[in-house]
């Protein structure tokens, strides 16, 4: 796809936004689950550049940086808006479903209790159809997955020089 | 049975507020995707639902199988123990009832169940299993403020970076499991 390190498949997203590289031993951690590191991979990509009808890449990638600066998760924010600035439609106009996929996307990220049925009805309104939904709530909930391994590979890189001999 | 605080470890049904995919509409695509994601999904309301976006749900049961069921690392009822917690900690009651079932199944006893109904936050019968709750706990509730005095306590416990990344993972899962569950339908009590 179109990230920075497509070239070297040795780094990923989940890398690069940690701050992992080849030679850190945490960088090798992850990849005694080498299946999760391909499928977390593999989901970033179809999720985002997986056509779907009435959601367009560039929306996708506006709703994932507003959900990453939203969490406090910079490096993955960052690597969204690059993408967006990198993507060939991103001066083309947002669709006007964008504000409502953009509240769907923020009351999800920061409390899941807030879903309920009337948030699914509102995309609906904005002219989302059912298979349009279940991209952007696999694309949010991924996302909160995504920045949490992220935060978590952080939270070890930093104490990794204390812990080990 | 264990019926506490609005959750329980019976078996629930979901149902969907989409349209799931009726099976005889089926592409070749979407029954290999649904057959490879659950023994049950050609008849699950909820992976009939996601098989709307067949190549995304490959990946995400690609990445969810391999989390909660790759031998080695992280004994599995400790990665059923963190999605428990996220789990009520999110207040997905159907996501819990699925996770309590699978410890009690896995580590043959139901007291730590009963705990984190109660209060996740304390949970646990051994120093090991509180560690692991209150590392799911903060991982959901604070991942921006996530540091290294939050993974001091699991390499105390004497566990390699393997095993933390394997909870880490079965946490982060959660994040992403409960919000489906809870954005796309809802939990049928019995």
């Amino acid at each position: 796809m179109s990230t920075p390190d497509a070239s070297n498949p040795e780094i990923d997203v989940i890398d690069r936004a940690a701050g992992l590289a080849p030679g850190d031993p945490l960088h090798a951690a992850r990849r005694f689950r080498a299946k999760v590191v391909e499928a977390s991979e593999a989901s970033h990509d179809a999720l985002l550049h997986q056509p779907v009808e009435g959601l367009s890449t560039e929306d996708r990638l506006r709703v994932a940086a507003h959900v990453c600066t939203a969490a406090g998760a910079a490096s993955l924010a960052q690597h969204y808006q690059a993408e967006l600035a990198a993507a060939a439609g991103r001066d083309a106009p947002p669709s006007p479903a964008l504000p409502a996929m953009l509240q769907f996307a923020g009351a999800l990220t920061s409390d899941p209790r807030r879903g309920d049925r009337a948030a699914i009805e509102a995309l609906r309104s904005a002219g989302l159809g059912d298979a349009a939904i279940v991209a952007l709530a696999q694309l949010v909930a991924f996302l909160a997955y995504q920045l949490r391994v992220v935060a978590g590979l952080r939270a070890m890189h930093a104490g990794a020089e204390g812990a080990r001999p | 049975m264990i019926r506490r605080n609005g959750f329980t470890d019976e078996s629930l049904d979901w149902r969907s507020w989409l349209a799931p995919l009726q099976i005889a509409d089926a592409t070749p695509l979407q029954l290999e995707v649904l057959d490879e994601s659950h023994a049950q999904s050609r008849t699950s309301p909820y992976y009939l639902t996601l098989a709307h976006q067949p190549l995304m749900l490959r990946h995400r049961s690609a990445a969810y199988n391999a989390i909660m069921y790759a031998p080695g690392g992280l004994p599995r009822a400790e990665r059923e123990l963190g999605a428990m917690v996220v789990s009520v900690s999110n207040g997905c009651v159907y996501c819990t009832s699925v996770h309590a079932q699978r410890f009690e199944q896995l580590a043959r006893r139901s007291d730590t169940v009963e705990q984190v109904f109660d209060d996740p936050a304390s949970a646990g019968t051994s120093e090991r299993e509180r560690a692991i709750a209150r590392f799911a706990i903060a991982v959901t509730e604070r991942p921006h403020a996530l540091g290294a005095d939050d993974i001091a306590p699991l390499r105390a416990l004497g566990m390699r970076d393997e095993e933390i990344i394997d909870l880490l993972h079965a946490v982060a899962i959660f994040g992403w499991a409960n919000r489906l569950m809870q954005n796309l339908g809802e939990p049928v009590l019995p």
